[in-house]
């Protein structure tokens, strides 16, 4: 028997965790949950007590790299074996999660990411998503569609590597060169996308280019670094 | 080199190796941080007294005005200062990055507890 932790990460999500806890639970009530509140300055540490969940709450925003490392963190200590992340502003589907889980049971996977590109043609691609993926495939030596999502499930190895080492900042698409690094086994699994419930994406301008350049030194010094040991500390 | 010069340099090195030992002596400054202002002071005091070292240097650098030489050295010392310092800042945002992610987590283990606890 698998004990699998939903991981949660939100940054002023308020308006939208409840909704989401909700569609996890209808759809898989024997995930538990874990919300990780990322320096919140909205009502969302108001409202997560109240949602019979687990939570944790960071003090400072560090980032979505550092809820996650947190989370995972907090699974091998209460002994999950197997992470799912859903976003907390609701872009990820619950129904999807089935999908996402099945790879890492059957044991060929390290890790499950969606994509929301997985059929050609039927979204949209802008072109900067798609330069990345060429990069990233290029890169990595596989074949990558969905560089900046953060829909993804971890089988154990990648939980104990990740919970040390998830990448920081704007992480997807280091994700993908880290995953590849230490030689974690990556399948893309196709999701339907949909847009955030309610609220704002903390993207704003000056952010993307930030996360740009982020980006761009990852592919560069990402492939060049050792890989990391798995670390016993818990 | 003038004399005027040299003398100069002696006492901005003389008094920098001062207030650096005074930093560590008063905790300001910790030892393992002080090393490399402790280094840069005695080097610009081996150099203000031993004006045949620049004359060397210039010549062997293809530098007309030793004096030149001097001004090279102290941009490269502040260089690996600062970069030296970046590492220290990075280093620092990790260990606090690694805190609060601890400190979250512990203080979800002590609410487990304190739940169990109170349903005894």
């Amino acid at each position: 028997m698998r004990r699998i932790l939903c991981v949660i990460p939100a940054h002023n999500e308020g308006a939208n965790l409840a909704a989401v806890v909700d569609e996890v639970r209808s759809r898989r009530s024997d995930l538990d949950i874990l919300i990780v509140d990322d320096g919140s300055t909205d009502r969302t540490m108001a409202i997560v007590p109240l949602l019979g969940v687990r939570w944790l709450q960071l003090s400072d925003r560090l980032g979505i790299g550092s809820a996650m490392r947190a989370g995972l963190r907090y699974a091998l200590r209460q002994g999950y074996d197997t992470v799912v992340r859903v976003d907390g502003d609701g872009q990820h589907r619950a129904d999807d999660v089935d999908a996402l889980l099945t790879p890492v049971f059957a044991s060929h996977a390290d890790v499950a990411i969606g994509t929301r590109y997985h059929v050609d043609g039927a979204t949209r691609k802008p072109r900067v998503i798609s330069a990345l993926a060429s990069l990233l495939s290029a890169r990595t030596g596989r074949h990558v569609t969905d560089p900046t999502s953060g829909f993804y499930a971890l089988g154990p190895r990648a939980i104990r590597i990740l919970a040390e080492h998830h990448p920081t900042g704007y992480p997807e698409p280091e994700l993908r060169l880290f995953l590849r690094r230490n030689a974690l086994n990556v399948v893309e699994v196709g999701v339907r996308p949909r847009a955030r419930l309610m609220g704002q994406s903390s993207l704003t301008a000056a952010r993307l280019v930030a996360a740009a350049a982020r980006v761009l030194l990852a592919l560069v010094i990402v492939p060049l670094r050792r890989p990391e040991k798995e670390t016993a500390r818990v | 080199m003038s004399d005027h010069i040299q003398m100069e340099l002696l006492a901005a090195s003389v008094l920098l190796l001062v207030v650096v030992l005074d930093l560590v002596r008063r905790r300001k400054l910790t030892e393992e941080y002080s090393f490399l202002w402790i280094f840069s002071a005695l080097a610009l005091l081996v150099v203000s007294m031993r004006q045949d070292m620049l004359l060397t240097a210039a010549r062997w650098l293809g530098v007309a005005d030793p004096p030149a030489v001097l001004l090279v050295v102290l941009v490269a010392t502040v260089f690996t200062a600062s970069l030296s310092l970046s590492v220290i800042v990075s280093r620092q945002r990790q260990q606090i990055e690694r805190l609060i992610e601890e400190t979250a987590i512990l203080s979800a283990e002590l609410r487990d507890v304190r739940a169990a606890h109170a349903t005894k």
